[in-house]
């Protein structure tokens, strides 16, 4: 399996504030990758550097094995579609699909135009005059007509309303299965990502939290309930992720890679939402308790 | 990319076009009347004297009854003004407005490099830019022509504005031959470097405004003098034809059609003098019929600076390329801008 996307320390900062630090990551092609993160933990930084929009200021980020926005032959195999997808309000919806041919030699006009036609975009209508999804679809029709070999999706449905978020997230699924894309998407709601992501990755202030396939992730993560008791005491084997505890009972998040003998407790099934939730505020904690020592340190 | 150019473009375009056509008509409408007139003046094939009396009534003519001074003030003026235009709409918001409305996140991930984009964005546009004012030039020069060739012969003597100056005067030097192209290149290329910079549309449209007007008016003022050292000369008060009023040449000896650059009377002693002396303020008498005789009497000279009539295109050609020079820079400044990606 090689790399869609591979940094190893990579940061970015913009003026004295970096917004990516130290990230060194992962992310296999043949995937549909979810990205996700509270806001600010870096997740547009990121695939901004990885379509070239950003250039580094430490560390080295390569996508499919190139560098990102290296030259023509790079800039065709990715295709970016930017949070909000951006159009030009100017240009109808048939000069949008004339730029792409005009500027890409794998343009498949074929594709483009069945996309069109099927989404019931009017070609001479001016792109400004569309509504936020029919300027989704017109923005993912450019990059995926391209024919790339790899798909960035920015936040791409933050700004649709739900039935729109729907369509858009069902067109893409089908245009990824027709053509093989990897695709990596990000987005600050796991439940758009649980529709059509078969890899997740949570990234939380520029750190990856957990990193694997859905399945893999669903199968090793038990919600556990008992009567109370120490973490600590635990048998190895057991990473806990997130525990609360009321006087008598004790609740767990635990990732094993065995099955959970111990007959105290009772098993519950994890969903990805409670299980991103569990790394996103385990992350927070640790930063608030950060705090807490400066505090008192002061 | 030449037609995704073009398609953005096409507005711009064809209001230039437009803007192009009725200056073309008024001046196709006015000019053969304006070369009648100028027929009927006798100036072609005076002989001294007479030449003033016959320039004096062509221009008078122009400046008093007709049209023609308003159409020669509006072309001056058109001409000026094409430059700062097109580094304002043109210029100012070609990468600014990518920028503002988030598009480049589009056409910076097609399969062409930015690099290539900017390079075919501003050689079109740049080349437009130049075309359209140095059209607007030529067709001025054909156009104002007679007037031209009128104010070559009166020689600063008569002034009829707006026909005042001769071809070396700050107006008329910048807006015919050459430099128009040098400025349009200027001020369209500092528009986009400005853009590139504030990287907002209308801060950046008047930033270049700001820049250009004052560069437009600092290189009369200020460079175009120094371009090439300018010739001294001293001259008798008698063939400087001396304005009295502020005691300043009107020609140079022997360099018909030059540029004076600075003149002023001198005494004696090599000492320059700023009003008549005096003596020569009373009425005039046997010894002295003019102030110019009289100041001549008591060894008064006329100090020049000038630049000969020949060293018109030499300086055309040096002012054009420092600022094709400076637009060079300036689109090599937005290239490395955009090269950095900080976007």
């Amino acid at each position: 399996m090689s790399a869609a996307i591979e940094t190893e320390g990579l940061g970015k900062r913009y003026r004295r504030q970096w917004a990516l630090t130290d990230c060194t990551l992962s992310i296999p092609a043949g995937h549909v990758v979810g990205l996700v993160g509270p806001n600010g933990a870096g997740k547009t930084t990121l695939l901004s550097l990885a379509v070239g929009l950003l250039a580094p200021d430490a560390g080295t980020i390569e996508v499919l094995g190139g560098m990102p926005g290296a030259g023509p032959t790079q800039l065709a195999r990715v295709g970016f579609l930017a949070q909000d997808s951006p159009v030009y309000a100017g240009l109808s919806v048939a000069d949008h699909l004339k730029l792409g041919a005009r500027l890409n030699p794998g343009w498949d006009e074929g594709l483009a135009r069945g996309r069109v036609d099927r989404l019931d975009l009017d070609p001479g209508q001016k792109a400004g005059t569309l509504s936020g999804g029919q300027r989704a679809q017109l923005a993912l029709t450019l990059a995926i007509a391209k024919r790339p070999e790899l798909l960035i999706l920015d936040e791409p449905v933050a700004s649709l309303d739900p039935l729109a978020r729907r369509e858009f997230l069902a067109d893409l699924m089908q245009a990824v299965a027709e053509q093989q894309l990897s695709v990596v998407l990000s987005s600050h709601l796991v439940a758009d990502l649980e529709r059509v992501c078969d890899y997740l990755i949570v990234l939380v202030g520029s750190r990856v939290r957990v990193a694997g396939p859905v399945d893999e992730l669903l199968a090793t993560h038990h919600l556990l309930s008992g009567p109370y008791r120490d973490p600590a005491t635990l048998p190895g084997g057991l990473k806990v992720i997130s525990a609360s505890h009321t006087d008598v009972q004790t609740t767990l998040l635990v990732r094993t890679s065995g099955g959970i003998l111990d007959p105290a407790w009772t098993v519950f099934q994890v969903g990805l939402e409670d299980l991103v939730l569990a790394y996103m505020s385990q992350a927070t904690g640790r930063r608030r308790r950060d705090n807490h020592h400066l505090e008192v340190r002061k | 990319m030449i037609w995704l150019t073009w398609r953005q473009f096409r507005i711009q375009t064809l209001a230039a076009a437009a803007a192009l056509a009725a200056f073309a008509i008024l001046l196709a409408a006015t000019g053969p009347h304006l070369a009648s007139l100028y027929a009927a003046s006798a100036i072609t094939g005076c002989h001294g004297g007479t030449c003033l009396t016959a320039v004096s009534g062509f221009l008078s003519r122009l400046s008093v009854t007709s049209p023609y001074s308003l159409v020669y003030e509006l072309g001056i003026g058109l001409i000026l003004a094409a430059p700062a235009i097109i580094g304002i709409f043109w210029g100012a918001p070609l990468i600014a407005r990518e920028l503002e409305t988030r598009t480049f996140t589009l056409v910076w991930n097609q399969s062409i490099t930015r690099t290539r984009w900017l390079a075919v964005k501003l050689t079109l546009t740049g080349l437009a830019a130049m075309a359209v004012t140095e059209a607007l030039s030529l067709m001025f020069a054909w156009w104002a022509d007679p007037i031209a060739k009128a104010t070559g012969l009166s020689q600063g003597f008569l002034v009829f504005p707006p026909f005042t100056g001769g071809r070396f005067s700050s107006l008329i030097f910048t807006t015919h031959g050459i430099t128009p192209l040098g400025y349009a290149a200027f001020a369209f290329t500092l528009g986009t470097a400005t853009g590139a910079l504030i990287r907002r549309a209308v801060p950046a449209m008047a930033v270049t405004l700001a820049i250009f007007a004052a560069v437009q008016l600092a290189m009369p003022l200020w460079v175009r003098p120094h371009l090439i050292p300018p010739d001294h000369t001293v001259a008798t008060i008698e063939s400087a034809q001396l304005d009295f009023g502020n005691l300043t040449a009107t020609v140079v000896p022997g360099h018909q059609g030059a540029w004076i650059i600075t003149s002023a009377a001198i005494n004696a002693a090599g000492h320059p003098v700023s009003t008549l002396p005096a003596p020569c303020l009373g009425p005039p008498d046997a010894k002295a019929p003019n102030p110019g005789q009289c100041m001549e009497s008591r060894g008064y000279r006329e100090a020049i600076t000038y630049e000969p009539a020949s060293r018109y295109w030499p300086i055309q050609w040096i002012e054009t390329g420092i600022f094709l020079a400076l637009a060079l820079t300036l689109a090599g400044f937005c290239f490395w801008r955009l090269g950095r990606r900080r976007t």
